[in-house]
């Protein structure tokens, strides 16, 4: 499934029928897409969808069993060495050297990317609040996965292939890497994002991927997405109160409903609920996104 | 404050890395065999001044002294043939370049930092080459400090042999742990398997030993003689002989039939997770 290219020129990342079996199962099938400069890519899938085997091909880590790869306009299998000169990766399973300290590491990696200066490396650190002089051994999972995001965002490569890339922080640490992506956008970089998280793609990404089973169920803008995407609401309604008629609201449909608790599934706008839960005393309010198995399950009906 | 990057230089390349990781198992290393090589210095002069000692070896059966290389026992040479460079010492070496040789790109595997590493803009070419340099360096530091300690002390206990002898026995047991340390560079870089890449390396320099000191006793064996890499290095008495340069040649000839093997398999992998 190819999406319409949005604008002309290089594509930052261009796959063509890509696919990867492995024995015991896992793996991607026949997975195309094109990525433009500037774009906030959303690759979003439950865990085992294929979204790290992609990013790994991505990187000529492992090699496809069909289909090609481009990564600004290079091959992939023939000029990696080139094409990643400009990539960023922080990898899903993140493995540091453990007897080095971070300061260590990141001094090691900008020289194999050719001496990158040291400044907005420290720039980078002091802005997670990293630490960088104890062994890596010896940090929290969290430390070490801000190690991981400053060596893949050090040198402002041009791609940043992040995968699952806020697991393991906590929601302020969540936070700034998802201001790292905007900005990374908004000075034309290009950012290709795994998450199986909907809210954090939706965030961030200006269009999304989704695949599940390896296979790309859909490409979507992320305001499709959104729009599409549907609010289960919980209601406890206090004793006493007055009772609305539920299945006269716009968009709302009642999923269940026993003594004051009530379930509601709201497409489209939640607006009118709102308008009418306003007159009622409510004991308790519950309101979440659908999972990724309920959206999926979505575009599945859709296409079917 | 962040101030500045890590100002040590083998953080600079591959190379400086894979040999500083290393660093504490090969101080280890020299320690062990500096104090193997003082040992055996110091056991000498028991036997050069023990005239029964010397009948004893002498009543030895043929077989027995061609098996362990005893010959001229009590001379400095041929001392050190039969207690340091006919076995033990080629051993230790090449199990410290096997332990090494097999760790070096499968290790990163299996500890899953090879994603990160080459990710970067390096070949993975360029990272199996740049791993066995290290390898090289840590086993010629190695036995240079075995060869050092020989050297050395060997006056102080009025051991006669010339530097020549030594460096020439020295030589040659470091092309043969390095070649051994290859086949498990070269095993571990088509499987990704530390445990594989080390024992299968070690079975086939156990079996090239076996090889090499038999056919000094089975006829029918000598032919096959030169297939054992043991044979080109210690066979040819490199302490008697000093430099052969043919021998050396092999030895360095099949290390670099296993370096580009290790360099073609890695290549052409998917790399584990």
């Amino acid at each position: 499934m190819t999406t319409a290219p949005q604008s002309g020129g290089l594509a930052t990342i261009a796959v063509e029928g890509l696919t990867k079996r492995y024995r015991g199962g896992g793996g991607v099938t026949d997975v195309s897409l094109e990525v433009r400069p500037g774009e906030v890519f959303g690759f979003l899938g439950p865990n085992g969808a294929g979204k790290s085997t992609t990013i790994r091909l991505l990187l000529d880590l492992i090699r496809p069993d069909a289909g090609t790869i481009r990564v600004f306009g290079l091959d992939i299998r023939t000029q990696g060495v080139a094409a990643r000169r400009r990539i960023g990766y922080l990898p899903g399973d993140l493995s540091l050297y453990p007897r080095l300290t971070p300061r260590e590491l990141l001094t090691h990696f900008s020289h194999l990317r050719g001496g990158l200066a040291w400044n907005g490396i420290a720039a980078l650190a002091d802005r997670f609040d990293l630490e960088l002089d104890r062994p890596i051994r010896a940090l929290s999972k969290g430390n070490r996965q801000k190690v991981g995001l400053v060596q893949a965002l050090m040198g402002d490569p041009d791609l940043l292939l992040l995968d699952e890339p806020t697991s393991g922080l906590d929601p302020i640490v969540q936070h700034q890497v998802h201001d790292v992506i905007r900005e990374a956008a908004t000075e034309g970089r290009t950012v290709f994002l795994s998450s199986h998280v909907l809210s954090e793609v939706a965030q961030v990404a200006t269009r999304v991927g989704l695949i599940r089973d390896g296979r790309v169920v859909s490409i979507e803008q992320v305001e499709h997405l959104r729009g599409r995407s549907v609010h289960l609401v919980e209601v406890i309604l206090a004793g006493g109160s007055e009772r609305p008629p539920w299945s006269n609201i716009e968009g709302v449909t009642v999923v269940d409903e026993q003594g004051a608790t009530v379930h509601l599934e709201v497409s489209g706008s939640i607006d009118p609920l709102v308008a009418a839960l306003a007159r009622c005393r409510l004991a308790d309010l519950t309101v979440r996104e659908p999972d990724l198995e309920e959206l999926f399950l979505s575009f599945y009906e859709q296409r079917t | 404050m962040t101030g500045r990057g890590s100002r040590s230089v083998s953080l600079r390349s591959v190379f400086g890395r894979t040999f500083r990781e290393e660093g504490h198992a090969l101080v280890g290393w020299v320690v062990g065999l500096v104090l193997y090589g003082a040992t055996m210095l110091a056991m000498y002069p028991t036997v050069r001044g023990n005239k029964d000692f010397a009948k004893l070896l002498d009543s030895y059966p043929k077989a027995l002294k061609t098996l362990f290389a005893i010959t001229d026992y009590t001379s400095g040479p041929g001392y050190l043939r039969a207690e340091v460079f006919s076995l033990l010492g080629p051993l230790l070496l090449i199990i410290f370049a096997v332990l090494w040789g097999g760790d070096l790109t499968a290790g990163e595997e299996e500890r899953g930092t090879i994603d990160l590493l080459l990710a970067n803009p390096i070949s993975r070419r360029r990272v199996v080459i740049e791993k066995w340099l290290a390898m090289v360096a840590g086993v010629a530091v190695a036995t240079t400090s075995l060869g050092l300690t020989l050297g050395l002390g060997a006056p102080l206990v009025h051991l006669s042999v010339t530097w020549a002898e030594l460096g020439a026995a020295v030589v040659a047991t470091v092309l043969l742990a390095i070649l051994f340390g290859t086949v498990a560079l070269a095993v571990g870089a088509g499987t990704g398997r530390r445990g594989v890449a080390r024992g299968s390396a070690a079975a086939l320099a156990v079996t090239a030993y076996l090889l090499s000191s038999l056919s000094e006793l089975v006829t029918w064996l000598r032919h096959a003689r030169p297939a054992s890499p043991w044979y080109h290095a210690i066979g040819v008495d490199p302490l008697r002989n000093g430099f052969l340069v043919a021998h050396l040649a092999v030895l360095v000839a099949v290390a670099l039939v296993f370096l580009v093997a290790a360099v073609v398999l890695f290549e052409r992998r998917d790399l584990a997770t």
